[in-house]
């Protein structure tokens, strides 16, 4: 064998080495373990199960929960109360799309329904369907 | 975990949206390969008659995934139905590659003795089925990576996924994915290749389905190392060769990794191993068709991600380097390099606006020149010290297998597009708004993982021996 070929076979071995041991094989374990227990679930649960929601499930189930009891055609959703993280404004934009969202704004435009996250309940507003851990509302005027 | 969990309860009208998981995937898995197998049949017009049956397959993938975005686009457009349009694509697909056919340009298989020398079928040995194995084991690996939850990076959420979702709710691009403020953090000027292509897949699916989507990941990096082996084959590497190269990349966790399905590397990834390969087809003068291939590669790469036209910035620099006796070759890459970048960009202009990368502030490069150089250091120092430092050891062996490898013009080349590309990569944060730290840290990991194709081809290239070919 020439020396350029030992310094690529060697090379190449340690490279898989190298990369073979980027991966925790408990870790593959589990995540195999993690699909077959998620295969059964609905996509709702899957989603409340899995990282997106990780930083606070509870917030995710009030996000469904709240985009479930969203009167038709409603022309948007404002946020109050939601955990001040760029993932929890991403997660309720995505989440509640393409209805259009703003989180924890200093107005809410006209039409739009409020979406509160935890006990407050904003002066002004009536609440029209209790979703959970908060409430959907609308001015009471 | 819970199975029927408060808050969560199942409605009555939910029933026809819960669908078995396996389900779902197979049938994403079911419509990508039924793209694949039109592209397939289209990629006839893209390549020599002589291609091996991988490249024509990973082709096939990249035609028959533009057909399924762009028939949404199609749809969105003339106002049809999505599935009507996708059908309608598709069978217009298939009959240009029965015309195609007719005219006698299909390929021959690469186990038919028709338009190949006799005598360089390769002998199966026990090397090849290892390394054919370790790369089968790398798919298996990023496929219980990706598809174990939903989609869930950040990017996935706030910009892919997002307009993905948008337009496959509103059967339409509604101008307040550009023009809206709360959406601002969605990257407005970023291509819409990848959510056009989410769209068309969950309306051939009749709902979205943010899990499902996850198929397309392995399936695109099972399609990258059908194009690595097979470009290799073609331009002379050895079969052992070719696959050890497809088997390295495959274990590379940088680029499949968990965090990257869902976002846009993955697929540009493989574009760039496309564009890369066809570039130096068009240089090296290899076939009639490598000129369709870069621009059909160059469309897809500004398609895909912003970075696109970096690398045909790169491609374009290289090709008027080229020496002279490539001259006529070099104007026909420009040719392929220049109009689907121009077209595009020309494109999203007309019809988004003027829409500023949000992230960059090019007055570092006019007013406040003065402050780009201590700028360009940090982010240089930053790169080395949380990248490239505590990733040596791979990257040593990859600069050994470098400087073991024979200067060749194929090889030199997509080693110079990854390089230009990683250059660019590495000095662009030192525009950042919020600083080069911080976008270093966010995305240059991410977005040289994407080059690894491109130079895992590269450096292969340069190791196969003469008597290869």
């Amino acid at each position: 064998m020439s020396p350029r070929r030992a310094v690529v076979g060697l090379a190449s071995a340690l490279l898989l080495l190298v990369l073979l041991r980027q991966d925790d094989p408990e870790r593959l374990r589990s995540r195999a373990r993690l699909l077959g227990r998620m295969a059964p679930l609905d996509g709702t649960l899957r989603r409340l199960n899995g990282t997106a929601a990780a930083f606070d499930p509870q917030f995710y189930v009030f996000l469904e929960s709240a985009r479930r009891g969203l009167p038709p055609s409603t022309p948007g959703v404002a946020i109050l109360g939601a955990p001040a993280s760029s993932p929890a404004a991403y997660l309720a934009t995505y989440h509640l799309a393409p209805v259009p969202v703003l989180v924890a704004p200093e107005r809410v435009p006209p039409g739009w329904v409020l979406a509160v996250y935890g006990p407050q309940r904003p002066p002004g507003w009536k609440v029209i369907a209790p979703v959970w851990k908060g409430a959907l509302m609308t001015p009471a005027s | 975990m819970e199975g029927d969990r408060p808050g969560l309860e199942r409605r009555a009208d939910d029933a026809r949206v819960v669908t078995g998981l396996w389900l779902a995937l197979a049938q994403v898995a079911a419509i990508l390969v039924g793209s694949a197998a039109a592209g397939y049949a289209l990629a006839a017009a893209f390549l020599p008659p002589a291609a091996p049956r991988p490249e024509r397959a990973a082709w096939g993938i990249a035609l028959g995934l533009s057909l399924l975005a762009g028939s949404a686009l199609l749809a969105f457009a003339t106002g049809l139905s999505p599935v009507l349009a996708i059908m309608l694509a598709a069978a217009l697909t298939l009959s240009a590659a029965a015309f195609v056919r007719r005219r006698g340009t299909s390929p021959v298989s690469p186990l038919s003795c028709r338009g190949r020398p006799t005598g360089v079928r390769a002998v199966t040995r026990p090397i090849h089925i290892f390394l054919a194995l370790l790369a089968a084991f790398g798919v298996i690996v990023f496929s219980l990576r990706a598809l174990a939850q939903p989609l869930w990076s950040n990017d996935f959420l706030a910009i892919w996924g997002l307009k993905g979702k948008i337009l496959f709710a509103g059967a339409g691009i509604p101008r307040r994915l550009f023009t809206d403020p709360s959406l601002a953090f969605s990257h407005p000027e970023y291509p819409l290749g990848l959510p056009l292509l989410y769209a068309s897949v969950c309306f051939l699916l009749g709902r979205w389905d943010d899990h499902a989507l996850a198929v397309l990941f392995p399936f695109l990096q099972a399609a990258t190392l059908l194009a690595l082996f097979g470009w290799l084959r073609r331009r002379g590497a050895s079969v052992a060769l070719a696959l050890a190269a497809a088997a390295l990349l495959a274990q590379f966790e940088p680029l499949y990794s968990a965090f990257h399905t869902g976002l846009a590397e993955i697929p540009f990834s493989f574009v760039a191993l496309l564009f890369g390969a066809a570039f130096s087809d068009v240089l090296d003068g290899t076939d009639r068709f490598a000129v369709r291939r870069l621009a059909l590669a160059a469309f897809l790469a500004v398609s895909t991600k912003n970075e696109g036209l970096l690398l045909i910035a790169a491609a374009a620099v290289l090709a008027l380097f080229a020496p002279r006796r490539a001259s006529a070759a070099s104007r026909s890459a420009l040719a392929a390099l220049l109009v689907p970048a121009v077209f595009l960009t020309g494109i999203g202009r007309l019809w988004k606006g003027s829409l500023p990368l949000r992230d960059f502030d090019f007055s570092y490069l006019t007013a406040r020149i003065h402050e780009l150089p201590p700028r360009i250091g940090e982010a240089i120092r930053t790169a080395f010290s949380e990248i490239v430092l505590p990733a040596w050891p791979g990257l040593l062996c990859l600069g050994a297998l470098i400087a073991a490898g024979r200067s060749n013009a194929s090889g030199n080349r997509l080693l110079a597009l990854a390089l230009i590309s990683a250059l660019a990569y590495l000095l662009l944060p030192s525009l950042a708004v919020a600083g080069p730290e911080w976008l270093v840290r966010t995305s240059f990991a991410r977005t040289v993982s994407a080059l690894a194709p491109l130079t895992a081809t590269g450096i292969a290239i340069r190791l196969a021996e003469p008597r290869d070919s």
